[in-house]
């Protein structure tokens, strides 16, 4: 009795652990987009040292970039005291291999965040950043979801119904996962964004039927509902986020340094979006039950 | 005989060409209302703000008291093909001083030494950006350090920036001859010894773009070219 006691503590730790590791990995999202809000990528021109140093002086944009990798250091940290510690609980093989896979999406999101420092923000090589880093966010958000102490493996012999929003999900989750390759694309390259303004009303409208199906078939399901109202929230949001982005960026005319209004809406745009892809991704699993 | 007379001509032509030499002069006039000055605030960096005492201003659209502009990179663009011209030894200086470029803009020879000397307590990266040759991007952490590139071949403008600070802004005219010229704070250039000849002289500004005028330098000498900016 004592035993089992001590293993739902445990648990109880490590999911507070994952929680952690969420909110972490999403203000090193925000941290990064700073650096790119900011133009503060190249004001450190080494890499992995800055300036040859673990800790430069703090000023100008280096305080943005350096800052961005201490964040990124302890977010890989607590990835890797994670995946470890989920080894030791014993859990099911593939939340292991799972917690592996998340360890190594931030080590070869490092390497790329080196690489962009090397070469001078390569747009490829950026695009491929900050997809990454949301792709990384959305593994943490799966393995809090699976650490849940509550959490039930879906059951194999489980039918798909019409009114299931599984598949819904699946679909929402794709196309703001394909909005967050074109809005990279505008953000590190001259891309044009008319692609990524029409795809927004296709999530727009799939978020919208996917929050009307949770709630008109899973009203009893709490934390569905609060997901899919939240989900909905963002979206709205987002869009007036995104056009704030665009008016700043491709329509003004600025001067020596983006304005504080401008950083504003770039860096809160690609936050919430990594958000909003966090929550689709969570539905997605839910909707598995 | 015939052949010796042609001959002799060449030689005397190919001579006397560097003797007959003139200048080339002028001002860069400014037509409008000159844009407001816009103030850097280098507090993010308190070694920076700690360099000056007056107000700093970005240097982009210096209109100068008389209404003239400054920082125009004047340049012979054609009219010297064929012809070759020894690379300067001596190198062109580009100096971070207050957290600023000096000079903001300048012009260097194809292949001649650059410089780059960091004045200040401070870091800067220089993030040189040449579409021609290579990008670059160095530390100069350290007060008093030097270091030298070169560009290899002929570029209008090579920009250069400091990401640390953002107001920090270069831009270097790389030339396969020596005749260019920068325009003053009172908006004036000279392009010394330029031999006799028809030129396309180009004017390239920063934010008010380029323009092109057509000039003949006779064996009489000095000649003066003036060129306006609409604001
Ligand atoms: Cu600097």
């Amino acid at each position: 009795m004592a035993s089992a006691s001590q293993d739902t503590k445990t648990s109880f730790w490590l999911y507070r652990f994952s929680l952690l590791l969420v909110g972490a990995t999403l203000l090193l999202i925000l941290a990064g987009g700073l650096v790119t809000s900011r133009e503060a990528g190249l004001a450190v021109p080494d890499w992995p040292l800055s300036y040859g140093k673990f800790f430069p002086p703090m000023v100008g944009n280096i305080f943005w970039e350096h800052g961005h990798r201490m964040i990124a250091g302890a977010v890989a940290i607590l990835t890797l005291v994670l995946s470890v510690w989920i080894q030791i609980q014993g859990k099911q093989p593939w939340l292991k291999r799972l917690a592996w896979a998340a360890l190594g999406a931030v080590i070869l999101q490092a390497l790329l965040g080196g690489l962009t420092v090397l070469y001078m923000l390569p747009p490829a090589v950026s695009i491929f950043h900050a997809c990454l880093a949301q792709t990384f966010f959305c593994f943490t958000v799966a393995l809090a979801y699976f650490l849940h102490p509550n959490f039930i493996p879906a059951q194999p012999a489980q039918k798909s119904s019409a009114q299931s929003p599984n598949r819904l999900a699946l679909m929402t989750f794709a196309f703001i996962y394909f909005q967050l390759i074109l809005g990279a694309s505008i953000r590190h390259s001259s891309f044009t964004a008319a692609p990524h303004v029409i795809f927004a009303s296709l999530v727009f409208l799939h978020v919208t039927l996917l929050a009307i199906r949770i709630l008109r078939f899973h009203g009893e399901d709490k934390a569905l509902v609060r997901a899919a109202l939240g989900l909905g929230f963002s979206t709205v949001l987002q869009v007036f986020l995104g056009i704030g982005a665009f008016v700043f960026t491709r329509m003004l005319e600025r001067g020596y340094e983006p304005p504080p209004a401008e950083i504003f809406f770039t860096a809160s745009h690609q936050t919430l979006g990594a958000a909003v892809l966090g929550m689709s991704a969570w539905i997605c699993l839910r909707a598995r039950r | 005989m015939k052949k010796i007379f042609y001959m002799t001509l060449a030689f005397i032509s190919v001579c006397s060409f560097p003797l007959s030499a003139g200048a080339l002069r002028g001002t860069a006039h400014f037509n409008g209302t000159p844009p407001a000055p816009q103030k850097v605030d280098m507090n993010a960096d308190p070694t920076c703000a700690s360099a000056h005492t007056e107000p700093v201003y970005t240097e982009e659209a210096a209109v100068n008291s008389n209404l003239t502009l400054k920082h125009v990179f004047v340049y012979v663009k054609q009219g010297l093909e064929g012809r070759t011209f020894e690379t300067p030894q001596a190198a062109a200086v580009l100096d971070q001083k207050g957290c600023q470029y000096e000079p903001h803009v300048f012009g260097i020879q194809v292949n001649q030494p650059l410089e780059i000397h960091n004045s200040d307590a401070t870091l800067h990266n220089v993030h040189g950006m040449p579409r021609e040759t290579k990008e670059f991007n160095l530390g100069m952490p350290i007060q008093g350090m030097k270091l030298t590139r070169k560009f290899e071949k002929p570029e209008i403008m090579v920009k250069f920036k400091c990401d640390v600070h953002p107001w920090m802004r270069a831009y270097a005219g790389v030339l396969a001859h020596p005749y260019y010229s920068v325009t003053d704070g009172e908006g004036k250039y000279e392009i010394k010894d330029l031999p006799p000849g028809k030129y396309v002289i180009e004017f390239w500004h920063e934010k008010y773009g380029t323009q092109t005028q057509e000039v003949s330098i006779g064996d009489a000498g000095d000649q003066t070219l003036d060129f306006t900016y609409a604001g």
